[in-house]
């Protein structure tokens, strides 16, 4: 998924949208919506994504939901200007992301008091990581660091340290 | 009955036209349009931003034709789960075989036309209607 063009700047979808102010719980199953997705915020009511066959459509049914909302909404299909541009812009998406890998990292070195424990953060912690590599377009080199850190905690443990199997 | 939808299919156009044809209109012959412009005359469009049978309401395509159709059937509203979490991924609901389902479409339609991937979802689906039938008469998991 991710472009990082050699001649030029690639394709973006743009959102432009307005909402009514109340009821709120539009507004926010909008904005969730939209940072479930990971966008750039360019603007009030202004969001970009990398193009690609998902990202339209997912910003296209975002659109049509903002409309029945009550709401006033345009996809548009755009290059930034210039490299540096765009450049800017996944530098601040990608440190976004790597925000979110950081926080993943930190709780799988955490440890856990127990097996069960154990089990259960690591469940919680890929679900995690397959939410975030959802809306990595630009990836950090902590998405690999993030990745290991999951999967250590995963790794057959010691005799040692292995609880007693019970039937 | 003449019905159209986006070309490029994946798992909700997929998903309905599947619907379509086996709760709907058994006679159905689906059309794969690149532009809303070039729908036939009399063909019903769906999963097309702005028509009747689409996403409405954060609603995917295939919910909004059961809505439609007044399609209850319990079995039909686990796939339509499935199918809004494939296409949609909001965790509206708890759908873990969404994931799967979604790499299973994306990969077909990598390598198929759009009525090849026509012709191998419905195997797919005709099973997973038989699965959560099965699931459902039970009350478990079948084996």
């Amino acid at each position: 998924m991710t472009r990082q063009p050699a001649n030029g700047p690639g394709n973006w979808v743009l959102l432009s949208y307005r909402m009514p102010r109340e009821p709120s719980t539009p507004r926010i199953t909008i904005w969730r919506k939209l940072k479930r997705l990971g966008v750039a915020q360019l603007g009030d009511g202004l969001i970009a994504l990398p193009a690609d066959a998902r990202t339209r459509e997912h910003l296209d049914w975002i659109a049509e939901e903002i409309v029945e909302s009550g709401g006033t909404a345009a996809v548009w299909h755009a290059q930034p200007a210039t490299l540096a541009q765009e450049r800017g812009l996944a530098a601040a998406m990608a440190a976004a992301r790597r925000d979110e890998y950081r926080s993943v990292i930190e709780q799988a070195a955490a440890g856990s008091a127990n097996e069960a424990e154990r089990v259960r953060t690591i469940r919680r912690l890929r679900d995690e990581l397959r939410r975030i590599h959802r809306r990595d377009y630009f990836p950090p080199a902590e998405r690999d660091t993030a990745r290991q850190a999951v999967e250590a905690l995963a790794k057959p443990r010691t005799k040692a340290d292995a609880p007693e199997m019970t039937p | 009955m003449k019905w159209a939808t986006r070309a490029n299919i994946h798992i909700d156009r997929a998903a309905c036209a599947w619907l379509i044809r086996h709760h709907v209109d058994p006679e159905a012959e689906f059309v794969f349009v690149t532009d809303p412009a070039e729908i036939p005359a009399g063909a019903t469009p769906f999963d097309i931003r702005g028509v009747e049978l689409s996403h409405h309401h954060g609603d995917c395509s295939f919910e909004t034709i059961l809505r439609r159709y007044e399609l209850t059937e319990p079995v039909l509203w686990k796939i339509a789960e499935i199918i809004h979490e494939a296409d949609l991924d909001d965790e509206r609901y708890d759908a873990p075989e969404a994931p799967g389902l979604d790499i299973t479409l994306r990969g077909l339609s990598m390598i198929c036309t759009d009525h090849q991937t026509l012709s191998h979802t419905t195997s797919i689906f005709d099973g997973l209607y038989e699965y959560y039938r099965r699931a459902t008469l039970l009350g478990h998991e079948p084996a």
